[in-house]
């Protein structure tokens, strides 16, 4: 593959796998080391810690009160990156948790249970360990088991610290319903929920909410939404800027610390990046082949290095919708005015879930997940579908399947005559899927040379669409 | 298969193998049939529409062979049968399916199983994971929005009269299975467990008065019966769902009597009832949010100690065991159940604190892993008799 022109302001000397990666994107680690570290340096100051789960809807909340989080998901999959988590997960299956469980969870009870039963962290865990929490905020959405009950089982071991089960509801799609006709009581039931998670972190954490304190952080939150769109828009360019290998990375800026200022840092560094290599047509490949899209489900974090070998074959993921199921400007949601910031809070929630709902209303058939893939394979000129299923994971991975047989129905191998910049183009609107089947972070699960050799015939399958592809 | 006719085991029997036939012959007589999966789905909204109910079953005879085109491998075995067997056309007679939230393995399949199926009518009612007085509130309100949803379809308005009459009639019902269970007490039991089940699943798919005649008739016939069973141990079955005699005819098989459980279909589902002296909405939201102790919803630690937010989440399994004089407790799990999963420690720890011989089982939800289960059973029960 032909190396590409490479300019200075973006130095990719001495850089190994994603050579073509953001700058921005090398910057993550150390941000992830800084945040779990720096829950462990914040207890032993004897500041406030809370296990979190990321994109729930407290983020600001916590922010406002000077909470530290620990987002216990995340440091389940750095477990899994360093390869670190079958001996957490060992843990938990030898208390009684099934090995079908969300393996997120059962790392982090294991490592729980464990800690507890020590009086100090498990030996050699990784970037210094899951500190114990003064509170855990559950996170009792419309799906995710594992979010409503990990905290729960974790009181086995830690029946001293308090949780609160905030509730995150949100409407499912139905043909005969309008979103307007509910999203009111929804508002409302999450708005007072919230108003409870501040008097409960207000009780148990003895602080007091600085309410002007919290808008400016909703402010920033959704300044920093804004640009983190503006990434994405970006990506659409061909050859795209950025791929699902670098997201994968930047998703820390969003998840992790959202609300606060480096996030917005971040992304607007990022936002520059990317605008700069569109301006130069800098891609992640040399030389782009296939664009591909990644529709949700997690990836499996001790395999990152196969968004690689896509690259080596010339396919990119320019889009992908994991992490960005609530990246929607508030400029877009058409947000109602309110003096209040919780209910603030629950109108962005309930809007950026509901986002699709009304493109969806216009086809017969289709529903929000799958609208918001039809415009995104149109948009990002998508070739072709990888879903990844992680065994342990219902919350995100059921419903891909019918997701991709949904799409199936539309893009169809049958050739179609378009009109392209006045020329006329038979266009096989074909369009592949792979699904690949591991987990987030239990290694077991996994086969590098199975998986590869999945991608090797995808990418023929790619190649042989693409040469049926004829000009008249 | 006239009303006078639903009378006793026997007809129990008919309604079991032939699971639906009654619906499907009320169907041809003009009734509309609504299905619905999970105790959580309220079922009294309905009957008030002029339905007869109907709760999907899976079979752990059968093997799952057109699901999985459909749905993920990876979704609650029991989910994946009804869904194969609705694929089937077993259930060729529906008008409709109501699914509630009450886990993702469910939830996450709404969308593929009500385009997959192309039923008229499908509706999804959101029920909260927390006990709250605020999520009483909420799911009020969105139980109103289920009654007018099926209101529009079936074009008449649900009054508040209609859910009232409902109610009684389902309260009735649950009055029944109560009675049914009572006949479980003595030593020995009047009925296995394996009958037992059999008839709650019969029961299931019934309109709510055939089925209240149904089991009076099985209360009745059982009274008289001469032959007793013979003293065995008495076990507790714990769990999700069960909805098939297999696994508890294994357990009896092995030489002891099923005589409570806390599962669905059983105590679970049919012993908490809806309250008559308040709003129809409030007494349907405080009954499925607070009355069904399904391990989905998120019961508040009470404290202060651990122990008494076990006893606050799984008293009611002490106060069975201690009622129906259990002698050891089977819990039963299925794969990828994640509420229960998450349970398991906690459930063991309580069920300890008691001094109660456990079993906990993992199963697949088919013959194949339900006979491979059968070593280990007659190994927990030869522990109880020494």
């Amino acid at each position: 593959m032909a190396e590409q022109k490479w300019p200075d302001k973006y130095p990719i000397e001495g850089r190994r796998g994603r050579k073509y990666g953001t700058v921005a994107a090398m910057k993550v680690a150390p941000m992830v080391k800084a945040a779990i570290g720096g829950a462990v340096e914040a207890k032993r100051q004897g500041k406030a810690v809370a296990y979190c789960f990321i994109e729930s809807i407290y983020d600001e909340i916590i922010r406002a009160m000077d909470i530290v989080p620990m987002w216990t998901e995340n440091y389940a999959g750095i477990c899994g990156a360093k390869r670190d988590a079958q001996r957490f997960i060992d843990k938990a299956d030898s208390l009684g948790f099934s090995r079908s469980l969300c393996t997120y969870a059962t790392c982090g009870l294991g490592f729980d249970a464990w800690r507890e039963e020590l009086g100090e962290m498990p030996p050699n865990a990784p970037w210094g360990g899951q500190v114990k929490p003064d509170v855990m905020l559950s996170s009792g959405q419309i799906i995710c088991d594992p979010r409503n009950k990990w905290y729960q089982a974790c009181q086995q071991f830690m029946p001293d610290v308090p949780v609160y089960n905030c509730a995150a509801l949100w409407p499912l799609y139905e043909d005969d319903l309008d979103r307007h006709d509910v999203e009111a009581y929804y508002v409302k039931y999450i708005t007072e929920d919230l108003r409870g998670l501040v008097r409960f972190l207000e009780e148990h954490l003895h602080r007091k909410m600085d309410w002007e304190r919290l808008w400016e952080v909703i402010k920033l939150a959704d300044e920093t939404t804004d640009l983190h769109v503006e990434c994405r828009e970006l990506r659409k360019a061909v050859p795209t800027p950025m791929d699902t290998g670098d997201a994968m990375n930047t998703m820390v800026a969003q998840c992790f610390l959202m609300g606060t200022r480096e996030a917005y840092d971040f992304f607007k560094e990022l936002r520059d990046e990317l605008k700069y290599k569109v301006e130069h047509k800098l891609g992640v490949v040399p030389e782009e082949k296939y664009r591909l899209i990644w529709p949700g489900g997690l990836p499996s974090w001790f395999a990152l290095t196969d968004f690689n070998y896509f690259w080596s074959k010339g396919a990119v993921f320019p889009v992908e919708s994991t992490y960005h199921e609530l990246v929607y400007s508030t400029k877009d949601l058409d947000l109602p005015q309110t003096d209040d910031p919780l209910e603030h809070l629950a109108w962005k929630w309930i809007r950026r879930q509901t986002y699709w709902w009304d493109k969806a209303k216009k086809r017969p058939g289709s529903e929000p997940d799958v609208e918001k893939l039809i415009t995104w394979i149109e948009e990002y000129k998508i070739d072709g579908v990888v879903i990844h299923e992680a065994y342990s994971c219902r919350s995100w991975h059921v419903g891909l399947l019918w997701q991709v047989n949904q799409l199936s129905k539309i893009y169809r191998p049958i050739p179609v005559l378009t009109l392209k910049g006045g020329k006329k183009e038979v266009v096989y609107r074909e369009l592949p899927s792979l699904v690949l089947e591991s987990d987030m972070i239990d290694i077991s699960s996994y086969s590098e040379a199975e998986t590869r050799a999945k991608i090797d015939a995808f990418i023929e399958t790619l190649e042989s669409i693409k040469s049926r592809r004829v000009e008249v | 298969m006239e009303n006078t006719a639903v009378r006793g085991l026997a007809v129990v029997d008919k309604l079991y193998q032939d699971y639906g036939c009654r619906a499907r012959e009320l169907k041809n007589q003009g009734r509309r049939v609504l299905g619905y999966l999970c105790a959580l789905t309220p079922v009294e909204i309905i009957t008030a529409a002029g339905f007869s109910p109907f709760r999907l079953k899976g079979s752990v005879h059968e093997p799952i062979i057109k699901a999985d085109a459909h749905m993920e491998t990876i979704v609650c075995p029991l989910i994946r049968s009804c869904f194969d067997l609705a694929l089937k056309g077993r259930y060729d007679f529906l008008d409709g399916i109501v699914i509630p939230h009450s886990c993702d393995s469910l939830t996450r399949s709404y969308s593929t199983i009500r385009y997959t199926l192309g039923l008229p009518y499908s509706h999804f009612v959101n029920i909260p994971h927390s006990t709250k007085d605020i999520s009483l509130e909420f799911l009020k309100a969105e139980l109103d929005t289920f009654r007018r949803s099926l209101g529009r379809f079936v074009r008449r308005e649900i009054t508040d009269e209609d859910l009232v009459r409902s109610i009684q009639l389902h309260n009735e019902n649950r009055a029944k299975v109560k009675e049914l269970y009572e006949l479980r007490k003595p030593e020995p039991p009047l009925m296995s467990g394996a009958e037992v089940i059999r008839t709650l699943v019969a029961a299931m798919s019934l309109p709510v008065e055939e089925s209240s005649q149904l089991l009076s008739s099985v209360i009745e016939e059982v009274k008289g019966r001469e032959k007793k069973l013979s003293g065995s141990p008495r076990i507790m079955v714990i769990g999700a769902q069960i909805d098939d005699d297999a696994f508890i005819r294994l357990i009896e098989e092995s030489g002891a009597n099923v005589v409570a459980d806390s599962v669905c279909v059983g105590s679970r589902e049919y012993f908490p009832e809806a309250k008559t002296t308040v709003s129809p909405l409030e007494a349907l939201a405080e009954r499925y949010l607070r009355g069904v102790n399904c391990p989905r919803t998120y019961r508040e630690f009470t404290g202060p100690t651990y122990q008494d937010d076990l006893e606050a989440r799984f008293g009611h399994i002490g106060r069975a065991i201690r009622e129906f004089q259990v002698d050891g407790v089977i819990l039963y799990i299925l794969k990828y159940c994640d509420p229960f999963g998450f349970e398991v420690p906690a459930r063991m720890k309580y069920l300890e604190s008691l001094n109660v011989p456990v079993l906990h089982l993992e199963d697949e939800y088919s013959m194949a892993s339900i006979a491979r289960l059968r070593t280990r059973i007659q190994a927990f029960l030869e522990m109880i008799a020494k």
